[in-house]
């Protein structure tokens, strides 16, 4: 009986078992509050919220500015992961280009990007163009800044001993450069791609013709609180799940690191 | 020539020729101005802004949301950040969890903070200091959970009281990394005001850029962007600053 | 025993070969070799030994043909050196240069890939070079997986993977416990007494020095030029015996008498760190 228990405490100890309950809790504790309370601030209990979403998921509006919002997000993020590289290497090839353009990615990485969102919106208007040139404008940089770092931290001593070998250039680059570069690439892609959904939800949030930014503003001005929460949610997971594949993915390319 | 002096001049020669095209397209009358404004016409907004008082009514309220939000970030992430730090369990259940939420770009939940808390300075404020939470928050557990083990087992080897340990080895060993959590807590606040302001607001400089962006006003929009450049400049360069005297002490 | 020397086939030359480092900035200039001039002899191995930050691994660099030296030159077998030449030298580097991504085997196959090796030679070569250190068992693992130790020697397997006449070994021994270096100090003799290779070898250890040299030379402090020439005339292979022996403490002591001097003066410039910054 006491094993018993004992053995039922270390299953609650582990902490993913924990993290879930502490999840579940939370919700139970929402849930009990907002039925018992009249306080608006409490009124989407859990339950409505994923009645809600159900309904979202049925209402053809909001499911297309979903995908259109994902689309969005997978273009900008691929034309940062191309420039971005490109840039990087750019800079990063030699001690005179990393010293004469770096310092330049940096000023413009240093200027505070969403000042400049209406301006994206004037020239691109207040479709996807927008949304995807803001949320490059904001994933290229961690990119090119990653791919730069990887280029210019390859330990000279390996440079060295290799020539020392008899590698030819081409040989140094594929047996050297690349292989210490590809970690800080990924690492690079994950920023961009936390940096990318910020952007692309900025643009959307700020104004959107028929995206989910148009549906946020229409719930918080009718007051549909549980389709909020219910949109927030999908979007929340969705930024999750996203930041979870480019986050394996980093992992599984660095793991000499 | 040596290499330092020679990447000066192509960082010198590159900054110019942007303000130069600047110029030139913007005076020929090459693009549109309510597209890209003529840098002089910004220069006498500003003055204008300045002389005229405008400009202090949204930047006061912009530093007043920054002020009550980061100060709520600092306190509420130090505070939990330590007391998650405090045990190893509760490091493994919730340092993943709040890494999870700081990988979703807080903005989402923005509309949720205006629904809740209305488009004054309070959800800005609410925003601002959950945007600045996070990386407080799980710096100062990195910081506690990561001080080097043999440090403490030398401290227990001589006696130190939990007291002592703290104060003389714990404490110093995390403040590096908290440090630079408030660092990057700082930016994401400022940043995330500013955003949130160009959202849902009503008044503040995000607000205003915004404002101006929509009557096609370009100048006077340029003029607030310029001054929230500028502010961002200075409060890093003060954080910066800040932050080497603590490293240095 | 000059004119010994002088009858034996000079492999390496070093012609008055003076060194400093320090690009524009004349505040930053450091003179790391004043007009050294050396032979090593083929077949032998000599030893540099001296204070550190003296220029021994500059040396080496030089004769590696890592970089051409302010002025004078350095030749092998009568060519000027001014690149690497992969054919002829093997140089094991002082700090660890194995690639952390790429397991011990590939390690040692990417070597002679480098070197131009064809490509099916290379995984037998490699297992051959790996034998001959005792780490077969270890072809799959990562350098991270690695002792210190360990990594030497995988490091010693890749340059002699490359077959070269000559070796240079920039302090390769240094992380190795005292018994695990002797015992390669005896292999390292006992492959001088059969494959007459040529090797420059930087260390630090008197004991070192005097049991696999068959000249030192003692380096003076920065800048680095050669103050003496030691011959230890001991035919390789060397054993534990060897070591034993009142010439050898002899030797040792006198070696350590030659290099004080120049340690207390290296101390003594560190002090004042007028070269730096
Ligand atoms: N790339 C470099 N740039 C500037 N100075 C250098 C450089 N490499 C070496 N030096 C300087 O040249 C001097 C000789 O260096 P070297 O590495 O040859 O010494 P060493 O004799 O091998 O020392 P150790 O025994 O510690 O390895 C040192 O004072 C060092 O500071
Ligand atoms: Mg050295």
């Amino acid at each position: 009986m006491n094993a018993t228990a004992a053995s039922i405490l270390r299953f609650l100890a582990r902490p993913v078992v924990s993290q879930l309950a502490f999840v579940i809790l939370a919700m139970l504790l929402w849930e009990v509050a907002a039925r018992h309370s009249t306080d608006e601030l409490f009124t989407s209990p859990p339950s409505a919220v994923f009645a809600a979403a159900g309904d979202l998921f049925d209402d053809k509006g909001v499911m297309r500015a979903v995908v259109t919002t994902l689309w969005e997000l997978g273009l900008s993020f691929l034309l940062a992961v191309v420039f971005g590289l490109a840039v990087g290497v750019g800079v990063g090839a030699s001690g005179m280009t990393y010293r004469s353009l770096y310092p330049i990615i940096l000023l413009a990485y240093a200027i505070p990007q969403i000042t400049i969102l209406p301006l994206f919106v004037l020239y691109f208007g207040p479709g996807p163009a927008s949304k995807v040139a803001f949320g490059f404008s904001h994933g290229i940089f961690p990119i090119i800044v990653n791919v730069v770092a990887g280029l210019r931290t390859v330990p000279t001593g390996l440079l060295r001993s290799a020539y020392s070998m008899g590698a030819t250039k081409q040989q140094v680059f594929r047996r050297i450069t690349f292989p210490h570069l590809v970690p800080s690439f990924f690492t690079g892609m994950r920023l961009g791609m936390t940096a990318t959904l910020l952007g692309v939800l900025l643009s959307e949030l700020y104004v959107s013709s028929g995206g989910i930014g148009y549906y946020t503003e229409l719930y918080t001005e009718s007051f549909e609180p549980h389709n909020l929460f219910a949109l927030t949610g999908m979007l929340a997971l969705m930024a999750v799940f996203l930041n979870e594949v480019v986050r394996r993915a980093e992992i599984r390319h660095s793991r000499w690191r | 020539m040596n290499q330092t002096t020679t990447s000066r001049l192509i960082q010198a020669g590159f900054v110019a020729a942007v303000l130069l095209t600047w110029v030139l397209v913007t005076s020929t009358g090459l693009i549109n101005p309510i597209f890209l404004p003529n840098p002089v016409d910004v220069m006498e907004e500003l003055g204008q802004m300045i002389a005229d008082g405008s400009l202090w009514a949204d930047l006061t309220i912009t530093l007043f949301e920054l002020v009550l939000a980061y100060t709520a970030a600092v306190v509420s992430g130090t505070l939990i950040g330590f007391a998650v730090s405090t045990t190893r369990w509760s490091t493994r259940v919730f340092e993943p969890l709040f890494a999870a939420f700081f990988a979703i770009p807080i903005i989402v939940f923005y509309p949720l903070t205006v629904l809740y808390f209305g488009l004054g300075p309070e959800s800005k404020i609410v925003h601002g200091g959950m945007f600045g939470f996070f990386p407080i928050a799980l710096n100062t557990i990195t910081g506690f959970a990561t001080v080097d083990r043999r440090l403490l087992l030398l401290a227990a080897s001589m006696g130190a009281s939990p007291k002592q340990r703290f104060v003389r080895i714990l404490f110093p060993a995390a403040l590096p990394i908290m440090i630079t959590g408030y660092r990057m807590g700082f930016i994401l606040t400022f940043l995330s005001i500013i955003g949130s302001e160009s959202i849902a607001s009503l008044a503040g400089l995000g607000h205003r850029i915004v404002w101006y962006a929509e009557a096609l006003e370009t100048p006077k929009m340029f003029a607030y962007i310029v001054i929230v450049v500028l502010l961002a400049t200075l409060l890093n360069t003060i954080v910066a600053a800040l932050e080497l005297r603590r490293r240095g002490a | 025993m000059a004119a010994d020397s002088d009858s034996r086939p000079v492999t390496i030359r070093v012609e008055a070969v003076e060194h400093t480092f320090g690009g524009d900035d004349p505040a930053h200039h450091v003179r790391a070799l004043d007009r050294i001039s050396l032979e090593v002899f083929h077949g032998e191995m000599l030893c540099l030994i001296g204070p550190s930050g003296c220029g021994k691994s500059t040396l080496l660099n030089v004769i590696g043909g890592m970089f051409t030296p302010s002025s004078g030159r350095a030749l092998i077998d009568g060519e000027p050196i001014t690149r690497p030449m992969p054919a002829k030298i093997a140089y094991m580097f002082q700090e660890s240069t194995l690639l952390p991504w790429a397991t011990v085997l590939e390690n040692i196959m990417v070597g002679l890939e480098f070197q131009g090796v064809a490509k099916p030679e290379r995984e037998p070569r490699a297992r051959v070079a790996l034998a001959t250190v005792n780490l077969q068992d270890f072809a799959a693992h990562f350098p991270d997986q690695l002792s210190g130790g360990m990594k030497q020697r995988v490091s010693l397997a890749r340059a002699l993977s490359l077959g070269t006449e000559i070796l240079l070994m920039d302090e390769p021994f240094a992380s190795l416990d005292e018994q695990t270096r002797m015992v390669f100090g005896e292999d390292l003799s006992q492959m001088l007494a059969t494959t007459r290779k040529t090797i420059v070898f930087v260390t630090h250890s008197l004991a070192e020095a005097v049991f696999l040299a068959d000249r030192v030379a003692v380096f003076t402090a920065r800048p680095g030029s050669i103050k003496e020439i030691m011959t230890i005339d001991e035919p390789h292979p060397r054993g534990p015996d060897f070591m034993t022996t009142d010439r050898f403490a002899r030797l040792r002591n006198s070696l350590y008498a030659q290099l004080r001097d120049e340690i207390r003066k290296a101390m003594r410039e560190q002090q004042v760190p007028s070269t730096i910054d």
